[in-house]
Protein backbone atom coordinates (compact mmCIF):
# COMPACT_ATOMS: atom_id res chain seq x y z
CA UNK A 1 0.00 0.00 0.00
CA UNK A 2 2.69 2.49 1.09
CA UNK A 3 6.37 2.08 0.33
CA UNK A 4 9.26 4.44 1.03
CA UNK A 5 12.48 3.43 -0.73
CA UNK A 6 15.66 5.20 0.39
CA UNK A 7 13.86 8.52 0.72
CA UNK A 8 15.96 11.61 1.41
CA UNK A 9 14.52 15.03 2.07
CA UNK A 10 16.54 18.16 2.72
CA UNK A 11 14.75 21.50 3.13
CA UNK A 12 15.88 24.63 1.36
CA UNK A 13 17.45 25.96 4.56
CA UNK A 14 19.71 22.91 4.67
CA UNK A 15 17.82 21.12 7.45
CA UNK A 16 17.80 17.38 6.86
CA UNK A 17 14.28 16.05 7.42
CA UNK A 18 14.55 12.45 6.30
CA UNK A 19 17.63 10.34 5.67
CA UNK A 20 17.51 7.12 3.70
CA UNK A 21 14.07 6.14 4.97
CA UNK A 22 12.83 2.80 3.76
CA UNK A 23 9.58 1.38 5.06
CA UNK A 24 6.58 -0.59 3.98
CA UNK A 25 2.94 -0.48 5.07
CA UNK A 26 0.53 -3.21 3.99
CA UNK A 27 -3.08 -2.82 3.08
CA UNK A 28 -5.33 -2.86 6.12
CA UNK A 29 -2.50 -2.15 8.57
CA UNK A 30 -2.68 0.35 11.43
CA UNK A 31 0.70 2.03 11.76
CA UNK A 32 1.85 4.63 14.24
CA UNK A 33 4.72 6.90 13.34
CA UNK A 34 6.28 8.51 16.35
CA UNK A 35 9.30 10.40 17.52
CA UNK A 36 10.19 13.72 19.12
CA UNK A 37 9.14 16.95 17.41
CA UNK A 38 11.38 17.91 14.55
CA UNK A 39 12.25 14.27 13.89
CA UNK A 40 10.67 14.30 10.44
CA UNK A 41 7.17 12.99 11.17
CA UNK A 42 5.40 15.85 9.41
CA UNK A 43 7.75 15.54 6.47
CA UNK A 44 6.68 11.92 6.23
CA UNK A 45 3.03 12.97 5.88
CA UNK A 46 3.79 15.81 3.51
CA UNK A 47 5.60 13.37 1.24
CA UNK A 48 2.58 11.06 1.26
CA UNK A 49 0.15 13.82 0.34
CA UNK A 50 2.55 15.17 -2.29
CA UNK A 51 2.90 18.57 -0.66
CA UNK A 52 6.64 18.19 -1.03
CA UNK A 53 8.92 15.97 -3.08
CA UNK A 54 11.97 14.04 -1.83
CA UNK A 55 15.48 14.82 -3.07
CA UNK A 56 15.93 11.15 -3.86
CA UNK A 57 14.18 7.83 -3.40
CA UNK A 58 10.65 6.82 -4.29
CA UNK A 59 7.33 7.05 -2.48
CA UNK A 60 4.82 4.46 -3.62
CA UNK A 61 1.12 4.63 -2.82
CA UNK A 62 -1.02 1.79 -4.08
CA UNK A 63 1.80 0.62 -6.41
CA UNK A 64 2.15 4.05 -7.96
CA UNK A 65 5.33 6.11 -7.66
CA UNK A 66 3.88 9.44 -6.56
CA UNK A 67 7.21 11.26 -6.86
CA UNK A 68 6.76 11.01 -10.60
CA UNK A 69 3.16 12.07 -10.52
CA UNK A 70 2.20 14.84 -12.97
CA UNK A 71 1.08 18.00 -11.27
CA UNK A 72 -2.46 17.84 -12.53
CA UNK A 73 -2.81 14.27 -11.24
CA UNK A 74 -2.10 15.27 -7.64
CA UNK A 75 -5.77 16.02 -6.82
CA UNK A 76 -6.68 12.50 -7.89
CA UNK A 77 -4.05 11.07 -5.53
CA UNK A 78 -5.45 13.15 -2.67
CA UNK A 79 -8.97 11.94 -3.35
CA UNK A 80 -7.71 8.49 -2.40
CA UNK A 81 -6.14 9.73 0.85
CA UNK A 82 -8.08 10.90 3.89
CA UNK A 83 -6.11 13.39 5.94
CA UNK A 84 -6.84 14.47 9.53
CA UNK A 85 -4.91 17.25 11.27
CA UNK A 86 -4.17 18.23 14.83
CA UNK A 87 -6.07 21.51 14.41
CA UNK A 88 -9.14 19.89 12.75
CA UNK A 89 -9.24 22.43 9.88
CA UNK A 90 -12.99 22.79 9.67
CA UNK A 91 -14.66 25.70 7.92
CA UNK A 92 -16.19 27.83 10.68
CA UNK A 93 -19.10 29.18 8.66
CA UNK A 94 -20.31 25.77 7.47
CA UNK A 95 -22.37 23.31 9.48
CA UNK A 96 -21.12 19.86 10.41
CA UNK A 97 -23.01 18.38 7.48
CA UNK A 98 -21.69 21.00 5.04
CA UNK A 99 -18.12 20.54 6.26
CA UNK A 100 -18.23 16.86 5.47
CA UNK A 101 -20.17 17.39 2.25
CA UNK A 102 -17.52 19.90 1.12
CA UNK A 103 -15.09 17.04 0.46
CA UNK A 104 -17.57 15.58 -2.01
CA UNK A 105 -18.75 18.86 -3.49
CA UNK A 106 -15.31 19.83 -4.67
CA UNK A 107 -15.00 16.56 -6.54
CA UNK A 108 -18.38 17.23 -8.15
CA UNK A 109 -20.30 14.34 -6.61
CA UNK A 110 -24.08 14.21 -7.18
CA UNK A 111 -26.18 15.89 -4.44
CA UNK A 112 -28.15 12.70 -3.79
CA UNK A 113 -24.94 10.71 -3.34
CA UNK A 114 -23.48 13.43 -1.12
CA UNK A 115 -26.52 13.34 1.16
CA UNK A 116 -26.38 9.59 1.49
CA UNK A 117 -22.64 9.32 2.08
CA UNK A 118 -22.48 12.23 4.55
CA UNK A 119 -25.40 10.91 6.61
CA UNK A 120 -23.71 7.55 6.69
CA UNK A 121 -20.32 8.78 7.95
CA UNK A 122 -21.90 11.14 10.50
CA UNK A 123 -23.74 8.13 11.84
CA UNK A 124 -20.44 6.25 11.94
CA UNK A 125 -18.61 8.93 13.96
CA UNK A 126 -21.64 9.40 16.21
CA UNK A 127 -22.55 12.93 15.23
CA UNK A 128 -25.73 12.44 13.20
CA UNK A 129 -27.69 14.43 15.79
CA UNK A 130 -25.34 17.44 15.39
CA UNK A 131 -25.41 17.62 11.61
CA UNK A 132 -26.76 21.17 11.60
CA UNK A 133 -24.49 22.59 14.29
CA UNK A 134 -21.58 24.89 13.54
CA UNK A 135 -18.07 23.76 14.53
CA UNK A 136 -17.87 26.46 17.23
CA UNK A 137 -20.77 24.77 19.06
CA UNK A 138 -18.88 21.47 19.28
CA UNK A 139 -16.26 20.21 21.72
CA UNK A 140 -12.72 19.52 20.50
CA UNK A 141 -13.35 15.81 20.31
CA UNK A 142 -16.51 16.33 18.32
CA UNK A 143 -14.74 18.67 15.93
CA UNK A 144 -12.09 16.03 15.34
CA UNK A 145 -14.84 13.51 14.66
CA UNK A 146 -16.20 15.81 11.97
CA UNK A 147 -12.73 16.06 10.48
CA UNK A 148 -12.43 12.27 10.50
CA UNK A 149 -15.86 11.97 8.88
CA UNK A 150 -14.69 14.34 6.16
CA UNK A 151 -11.50 12.31 5.67
CA UNK A 152 -13.28 8.98 5.27
CA UNK A 153 -16.43 10.08 3.42
CA UNK A 154 -14.77 9.42 0.08
CA UNK A 155 -13.64 5.87 1.03
CA UNK A 156 -9.89 6.56 1.00
CA UNK A 157 -7.23 3.90 0.51
CA UNK A 158 -5.32 5.30 3.46
CA UNK A 159 -6.44 7.43 6.38
CA UNK A 160 -3.53 9.65 7.38
CA UNK A 161 -3.63 11.45 10.71
CA UNK A 162 -1.13 14.07 11.81
CA UNK A 163 -1.17 14.26 15.62
CA UNK A 164 -4.95 13.87 15.68
CA UNK A 165 -5.11 13.88 19.49
CA UNK A 166 -2.61 16.68 20.00
CA UNK A 167 -5.27 19.19 21.04
CA UNK A 168 -7.45 16.81 23.04
CA UNK A 169 -7.57 15.65 26.66
CA UNK A 170 -6.59 11.99 27.39
CA UNK A 171 -10.14 10.63 27.64
CA UNK A 172 -11.27 12.24 24.42
CA UNK A 173 -8.05 11.10 22.79
CA UNK A 174 -8.88 7.49 23.56
CA UNK A 175 -12.34 7.90 22.06
CA UNK A 176 -10.84 9.32 18.93
CA UNK A 177 -8.26 6.54 18.76
CA UNK A 178 -11.06 4.01 19.17
CA UNK A 179 -12.77 5.56 16.22
CA UNK A 180 -9.61 5.16 14.13
CA UNK A 181 -9.44 1.55 15.24
CA UNK A 182 -13.03 1.02 14.20
CA UNK A 183 -12.33 2.51 10.79
CA UNK A 184 -9.24 0.30 10.48
CA UNK A 185 -11.26 -2.77 11.40
CA UNK A 186 -13.59 -1.96 8.54
CA UNK A 187 -10.61 -2.35 6.19
CA UNK A 188 -9.08 1.09 5.76
CA UNK A 189 -5.31 1.40 6.16
CA UNK A 190 -4.46 3.93 8.88
CA UNK A 191 -1.20 5.83 9.29
CA UNK A 192 -1.13 7.96 12.41
CA UNK A 193 1.64 10.31 13.44
CA UNK A 194 1.83 10.91 17.16
CA UNK A 195 4.23 11.57 19.99
CA UNK A 196 1.70 10.61 22.66
CA UNK A 197 3.12 7.53 24.42
CA UNK A 198 -0.22 6.79 26.10
CA UNK A 199 -1.78 6.36 22.71
CA UNK A 200 1.07 4.17 21.50
CA UNK A 201 0.76 1.72 24.38
CA UNK A 202 -3.03 1.92 24.45
CA UNK A 203 -3.31 0.99 20.77
CA UNK A 204 -0.61 -1.68 20.84
CA UNK A 205 -0.12 -1.56 17.07
CA UNK A 206 2.93 -1.42 14.83
CA UNK A 207 5.17 1.55 15.68
CA UNK A 208 7.73 3.13 13.40
CA UNK A 209 10.03 5.43 15.36
CA UNK A 210 11.76 8.28 13.58
CA UNK A 211 14.59 10.26 15.11
CA UNK A 212 16.66 12.90 13.37
CA UNK A 213 15.27 11.83 10.05
CA UNK A 214 16.05 8.14 10.39
CA UNK A 215 13.91 5.13 11.16
CA UNK A 216 15.37 3.96 14.47
CA UNK A 217 12.94 1.16 15.22
CA UNK A 218 10.01 -0.64 13.69
CA UNK A 219 8.12 -2.98 16.01
CA UNK A 220 4.92 -4.84 15.60
CA UNK A 221 3.78 -4.36 19.22
CA UNK A 222 3.45 -0.75 20.38
CA UNK A 223 3.14 -1.72 24.04
CA UNK A 224 6.81 -2.86 23.96
CA UNK A 225 7.97 0.44 22.53
CA UNK A 226 9.52 2.94 24.87
CA UNK A 227 10.99 6.23 23.87
CA UNK A 228 14.51 6.16 25.23
CA UNK B 1 -18.23 21.57 -16.34
CA UNK B 2 -21.49 20.70 -14.71
CA UNK B 3 -24.19 23.34 -14.37
CA UNK B 4 -24.40 22.66 -10.64
CA UNK B 5 -20.68 23.33 -10.30
CA UNK B 6 -20.97 26.52 -12.30
CA UNK B 7 -23.75 27.72 -10.02
CA UNK B 8 -21.51 27.02 -7.07
CA UNK B 9 -18.72 29.11 -8.65
CA UNK B 10 -21.05 32.04 -9.30
CA UNK B 11 -22.36 31.86 -5.75
CA UNK B 12 -18.84 31.88 -4.32
CA UNK B 13 -17.80 34.77 -6.56
CA UNK B 14 -20.79 36.89 -5.59
CA UNK B 15 -20.28 36.08 -1.92
CA UNK B 16 -16.72 37.33 -1.93
CA UNK B 17 -17.68 40.41 -3.92
CA UNK B 18 -20.05 41.31 -1.09
CA UNK B 19 -17.43 40.56 1.51
CA UNK B 20 -14.90 42.83 -0.22
CA UNK B 21 -17.55 45.54 -0.69
CA UNK B 22 -15.28 48.57 -0.92
CA UNK B 23 -12.68 46.93 -3.11
CA UNK B 24 -15.42 45.61 -5.35
CA UNK B 25 -16.80 49.12 -5.81
CA UNK B 26 -13.31 50.49 -6.41
CA UNK B 27 -12.61 47.81 -9.03
CA UNK B 28 -15.88 48.30 -10.85
CA UNK B 29 -15.39 52.08 -10.85
CA UNK B 30 -11.90 51.92 -12.30
CA UNK B 31 -13.00 49.46 -14.96
CA UNK B 32 -16.00 51.66 -15.77
CA UNK B 33 -13.95 54.86 -15.89
CA UNK B 34 -11.22 53.33 -18.05
CA UNK B 35 -13.68 51.81 -20.47
CA UNK B 36 -15.72 55.01 -20.59
CA UNK B 37 -12.64 56.96 -21.63
CA UNK B 38 -11.73 54.26 -24.13
CA UNK B 39 -15.26 54.49 -25.49
CA UNK B 40 -15.19 58.28 -25.81
CA UNK B 41 -11.87 58.22 -27.62
CA UNK B 42 -13.17 55.58 -29.98
CA UNK B 43 -16.25 57.68 -30.70
CA UNK B 44 -14.03 60.66 -31.49
CA UNK B 45 -11.71 58.73 -33.78
CA UNK B 46 -14.56 56.98 -35.59
CA UNK B 47 -16.34 60.27 -36.24
CA UNK B 48 -13.22 62.03 -37.49
CA UNK B 49 -12.49 59.08 -39.78
CA UNK B 50 -16.02 59.27 -41.04
CA UNK B 51 -15.71 63.00 -41.64
CA UNK B 52 -12.43 62.51 -43.47
CA UNK B 53 -13.71 59.82 -45.78
CA UNK B 54 -16.84 61.86 -46.36
CA UNK B 55 -14.75 64.80 -47.52
CA UNK B 56 -12.37 62.60 -49.43
CA UNK B 57 -15.10 61.16 -51.56
CA UNK B 58 -16.30 64.60 -52.57
CA UNK B 59 -15.72 65.34 -56.20
CA UNK B 60 -16.44 69.05 -55.92
CA UNK B 61 -13.91 71.83 -56.15
CA UNK B 62 -14.69 75.39 -55.23
CA UNK B 63 -12.60 77.88 -57.18
CA UNK B 64 -12.80 81.24 -55.43
CA UNK B 65 -12.12 84.27 -57.59
CA UNK B 66 -10.38 87.51 -56.68
CA UNK B 67 -12.81 90.22 -55.70
CA UNK B 68 -11.79 92.89 -58.22
CA UNK B 69 -12.36 90.98 -61.46
CA UNK B 70 -14.51 92.35 -64.24
CA UNK B 71 -17.25 90.28 -65.82
CA UNK B 72 -15.17 89.38 -68.95
CA UNK B 73 -12.29 88.36 -66.74
CA UNK B 74 -14.62 86.10 -64.77
CA UNK B 75 -15.91 84.59 -68.04
CA UNK B 76 -12.29 84.07 -69.10
CA UNK B 77 -11.50 81.96 -66.07
CA UNK B 78 -14.70 80.02 -66.70
CA UNK B 79 -13.62 79.21 -70.28
CA UNK B 80 -10.29 77.85 -69.09
CA UNK B 81 -11.95 75.75 -66.37
CA UNK B 82 -14.42 74.26 -68.80
CA UNK B 83 -11.72 72.26 -70.60
CA UNK B 84 -10.32 70.55 -67.48
CA UNK B 85 -10.21 66.75 -67.90
CA UNK B 86 -12.91 64.72 -66.14
CA UNK B 87 -15.18 67.68 -65.58
CA UNK B 88 -18.85 66.69 -65.48
CA UNK B 89 -20.53 69.85 -64.21
CA UNK B 90 -19.62 73.47 -63.79
CA UNK B 91 -21.64 76.08 -61.97
CA UNK B 92 -21.01 79.75 -61.34
CA UNK B 93 -21.97 80.95 -57.86
CA UNK B 94 -21.99 84.72 -57.55
CA UNK B 95 -21.31 86.59 -54.34
CA UNK B 96 -25.04 87.19 -53.85
CA UNK B 97 -25.99 83.57 -54.42
CA UNK B 98 -23.27 82.39 -52.05
CA UNK B 99 -24.63 84.67 -49.36
CA UNK B 100 -28.18 83.41 -49.89
CA UNK B 101 -27.03 79.80 -49.63
CA UNK B 102 -25.09 80.56 -46.51
CA UNK B 103 -28.18 82.17 -45.03
CA UNK B 104 -30.21 79.08 -45.77
CA UNK B 105 -27.65 76.81 -44.26
CA UNK B 106 -27.55 78.79 -41.06
CA UNK B 107 -31.30 78.35 -40.65
CA UNK B 108 -32.36 79.60 -37.24
CA UNK B 109 -29.05 81.28 -36.67
CA UNK B 110 -29.20 83.55 -39.72
CA UNK B 111 -29.47 86.58 -37.46
CA UNK B 112 -25.72 86.27 -37.17
CA UNK B 113 -25.43 87.75 -40.67
CA UNK B 114 -26.71 91.11 -39.44
CA UNK B 115 -23.28 91.58 -37.93
CA UNK B 116 -21.95 91.97 -41.48
CA UNK B 117 -23.75 95.33 -41.85
CA UNK B 118 -24.75 94.59 -45.43
CA UNK B 119 -21.18 93.77 -46.54
CA UNK B 120 -20.77 90.53 -48.40
CA UNK B 121 -17.40 88.90 -47.58
CA UNK B 122 -18.01 85.91 -49.84
CA UNK B 123 -16.20 85.76 -53.21
CA UNK B 124 -17.53 84.81 -56.62
CA UNK B 125 -16.84 81.20 -57.29
CA UNK B 126 -16.97 78.39 -59.79
CA UNK B 127 -18.06 75.04 -58.39
CA UNK B 128 -16.69 72.19 -60.47
CA UNK B 129 -17.78 68.58 -60.22
CA UNK B 130 -15.48 65.81 -61.43
CA UNK B 131 -15.87 62.15 -62.18
CA UNK B 132 -13.47 60.90 -59.49
CA UNK B 133 -11.88 62.37 -56.33
CA UNK B 134 -8.39 61.78 -57.84
CA UNK B 135 -9.03 64.19 -60.71
CA UNK B 136 -9.94 66.81 -58.14
CA UNK B 137 -6.46 66.89 -56.67
CA UNK B 138 -4.64 67.28 -60.03
CA UNK B 139 -7.04 69.94 -61.22
CA UNK B 140 -6.80 71.91 -58.00
CA UNK B 141 -3.03 72.16 -58.36
CA UNK B 142 -3.31 73.55 -61.93
CA UNK B 143 -6.20 75.89 -61.31
CA UNK B 144 -4.59 77.62 -58.32
CA UNK B 145 -2.06 79.17 -60.73
CA UNK B 146 -4.73 80.66 -63.07
CA UNK B 147 -4.89 84.43 -63.28
CA UNK B 148 -7.80 85.83 -61.28
CA UNK B 149 -8.13 82.78 -59.05
CA UNK B 150 -7.82 83.63 -55.39
CA UNK B 151 -7.88 80.13 -53.88
CA UNK B 152 -9.08 76.62 -54.53
CA UNK B 153 -10.86 74.55 -51.88
CA UNK B 154 -11.65 70.91 -51.94
CA UNK B 155 -12.03 67.98 -49.57
CA UNK B 156 -8.45 66.71 -49.54
CA UNK B 157 -7.17 69.89 -47.93
CA UNK B 158 -9.29 69.47 -44.89
CA UNK B 159 -8.84 65.73 -44.92
CA UNK B 160 -5.11 66.06 -44.32
CA UNK B 161 -5.77 68.32 -41.37
CA UNK B 162 -8.28 65.89 -39.96
CA UNK B 163 -5.86 63.01 -40.34
CA UNK B 164 -3.31 64.92 -38.30
CA UNK B 165 -5.85 65.52 -35.53
CA UNK B 166 -7.03 61.92 -35.62
CA UNK B 167 -3.46 60.74 -35.32
CA UNK B 168 -2.88 62.87 -32.22
CA UNK B 169 -6.10 61.65 -30.63
CA UNK B 170 -5.22 58.05 -31.44
CA UNK B 171 -1.75 58.22 -29.91
CA UNK B 172 -2.92 60.19 -26.89
CA UNK B 173 -5.80 57.80 -26.45
CA UNK B 174 -3.60 54.73 -26.64
CA UNK B 175 -1.16 56.11 -24.04
CA UNK B 176 -4.01 57.01 -21.70
CA UNK B 177 -5.69 53.66 -22.19
CA UNK B 178 -2.49 51.77 -21.46
CA UNK B 179 -2.08 53.67 -18.19
CA UNK B 180 -5.68 53.08 -17.24
CA UNK B 181 -5.45 49.41 -18.16
CA UNK B 182 -2.46 49.00 -15.83
CA UNK B 183 -4.30 50.76 -13.01
CA UNK B 184 -7.35 48.61 -13.61
CA UNK B 185 -5.31 45.41 -13.63
CA UNK B 186 -3.65 46.46 -10.40
CA UNK B 187 -6.93 47.20 -8.63
CA UNK B 188 -8.63 44.04 -9.82
CA UNK B 189 -5.73 41.80 -8.89
CA UNK B 190 -5.69 43.45 -5.46
CA UNK B 191 -9.36 42.74 -4.99
CA UNK B 192 -8.91 39.12 -5.95
CA UNK B 193 -5.90 38.90 -3.67
CA UNK B 194 -8.14 39.88 -0.76
CA UNK B 195 -10.56 37.15 -1.75
CA UNK B 196 -7.80 34.58 -1.96
CA UNK B 197 -6.58 35.69 1.47
CA UNK B 198 -10.05 35.55 2.98
CA UNK B 199 -10.49 32.04 1.66
CA UNK B 200 -7.00 30.64 2.22
CA UNK B 201 -8.22 28.12 4.82
CA UNK B 202 -10.91 26.91 2.50
CA UNK B 203 -8.40 26.65 -0.34
CA UNK B 204 -6.06 24.54 1.80
CA UNK B 205 -8.89 22.17 2.68
CA UNK B 206 -10.01 21.99 -0.94
CA UNK B 207 -6.50 20.92 -1.87
CA UNK B 208 -6.40 18.22 0.79
CA UNK B 209 -9.67 16.68 -0.25
CA UNK B 210 -8.56 16.60 -3.87
CA UNK B 211 -10.20 19.52 -5.63
CA UNK B 212 -8.53 20.11 -8.99
CA UNK B 213 -6.65 23.36 -9.49
CA UNK B 214 -9.22 24.42 -12.04
CA UNK B 215 -12.01 23.92 -9.55
CA UNK B 216 -10.18 26.02 -6.97
CA UNK B 217 -9.34 28.81 -9.39
CA UNK B 218 -12.69 29.23 -11.13
CA UNK B 219 -14.53 31.28 -8.49
CA UNK B 220 -11.67 33.80 -8.40
CA UNK B 221 -11.48 34.04 -12.14
CA UNK B 222 -15.22 34.45 -12.26
CA UNK B 223 -15.10 37.23 -9.68
CA UNK B 224 -12.66 39.15 -11.87
CA UNK B 225 -14.78 38.56 -14.93
CA UNK B 226 -17.92 39.77 -13.15
CA UNK B 227 -16.11 42.91 -12.00
CA UNK B 228 -15.05 43.57 -15.59
CA UNK B 229 -18.52 42.84 -16.91
CA UNK B 230 -20.30 45.22 -14.54
CA UNK B 231 -17.69 47.89 -15.22
CA UNK B 232 -18.21 47.49 -18.96
CA UNK B 233 -22.00 47.71 -18.55
CA UNK B 234 -21.73 50.98 -16.65
CA UNK B 235 -19.19 52.36 -19.13
CA UNK B 236 -21.41 51.44 -22.10
CA UNK B 237 -24.45 53.11 -20.60
CA UNK B 238 -22.43 56.25 -19.91
CA UNK B 239 -20.96 56.29 -23.42
CA UNK B 240 -24.47 55.93 -24.88
CA UNK B 241 -25.78 58.91 -22.93
CA UNK B 242 -22.67 60.96 -23.57
CA UNK B 243 -22.76 60.26 -27.31
CA UNK B 244 -26.43 61.19 -27.62
CA UNK B 245 -25.82 64.39 -25.69
CA UNK B 246 -22.73 65.51 -27.61
CA UNK B 247 -24.05 64.61 -31.06
CA UNK B 248 -27.26 66.45 -30.20
CA UNK B 249 -25.30 69.55 -29.30
CA UNK B 250 -23.14 69.29 -32.41
CA UNK B 251 -26.12 68.89 -34.67
CA UNK B 252 -27.69 72.02 -33.20
CA UNK B 253 -24.70 74.25 -33.75
CA UNK B 254 -22.75 72.62 -36.59
CA UNK B 255 -25.48 71.02 -38.65
CA UNK B 256 -23.29 70.37 -41.70
CA UNK B 257 -20.91 67.99 -39.85
CA UNK B 258 -21.60 64.38 -40.74
CA UNK B 259 -22.09 62.33 -37.56
CA UNK B 260 -21.92 58.56 -37.32
CA UNK B 261 -25.39 57.40 -36.24
CA UNK B 262 -25.34 55.78 -32.78
CA UNK B 263 -26.97 52.59 -34.09
CA UNK B 264 -25.45 50.21 -35.20
CA UNK B 265 -22.06 51.81 -34.38
CA UNK B 266 -22.75 51.62 -30.65
CA UNK B 267 -23.37 47.86 -30.68
CA UNK B 268 -19.88 47.23 -31.98
CA UNK B 269 -18.39 49.67 -29.53
CA UNK B 270 -20.25 48.17 -26.56
CA UNK B 271 -19.21 44.69 -27.71
CA UNK B 272 -15.61 45.87 -27.69
CA UNK B 273 -15.93 47.47 -24.26
CA UNK B 274 -17.43 44.29 -22.80
CA UNK B 275 -14.68 42.18 -24.38
CA UNK B 276 -11.95 44.43 -22.97
CA UNK B 277 -13.64 44.62 -19.54
CA UNK B 278 -13.99 40.88 -19.23
CA UNK B 279 -10.45 40.30 -20.48
CA UNK B 280 -8.97 42.79 -18.02
CA UNK B 281 -10.99 41.19 -15.21
CA UNK B 282 -9.81 37.72 -16.11
CA UNK B 283 -6.16 38.74 -16.50
CA UNK B 284 -6.28 40.75 -13.25
CA UNK B 285 -7.50 37.78 -11.26
CA UNK B 286 -5.17 35.40 -13.08
CA UNK B 287 -2.23 37.50 -11.86
CA UNK B 288 -3.40 37.20 -8.25
CA UNK B 289 -4.22 33.53 -8.49
CA UNK B 290 -0.76 32.83 -9.84
CA UNK B 291 0.96 34.94 -7.20
CA UNK B 292 -0.96 34.12 -4.07
CA UNK B 293 -2.42 30.70 -4.60
CA UNK B 294 0.12 27.95 -5.03
CA UNK B 295 -2.23 25.25 -6.12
Amino acid sequence: MIEFNHVNKVYDNGAVALQDVTLHVDKGEFVLVCGPSGAGKSTFIKLLSHEILPESGTVMVNDMDITRLKKRKIPYLRRRLGIVFQDFRLLPNKTVFENVAFALEVIEEKPSVIKKKVSHVLELVGLAHKANDLPEDLSGGEQQRVAIARAIVNNPLVLIADEPTGNLDPNTSRDIVDLFKQINNAGTTVVMVTHDMDIVSYLDKRVIAIEEGRVVSDRMRGAEYRED
Amino acid sequence: MKIRTFRYFVKEAVKSMRRNGLMTIASISTVALSLFILGIFTCGVVNLDNLASNLESQVEVSVYLQDNLTTPEIMDVGKKLKVMPGLTKMEFVSKQEALQRFEQRLGDQKDMLQALDGNNPLPNAYVLTFETPEQVKDTAATVTKFKGVDSVHYGQDVVEQIFKITQIIRIGGIILIVFLACATLFIISNTIRLTVFARRKEIAIMKYVGATNGFIRWPFLLEGVILGFIGAAIASACVWEFYLFVTGEVQNSLAFLPIVPIVPFFYKLAGGLFAVGILVGAVGSAISIKQYMKV
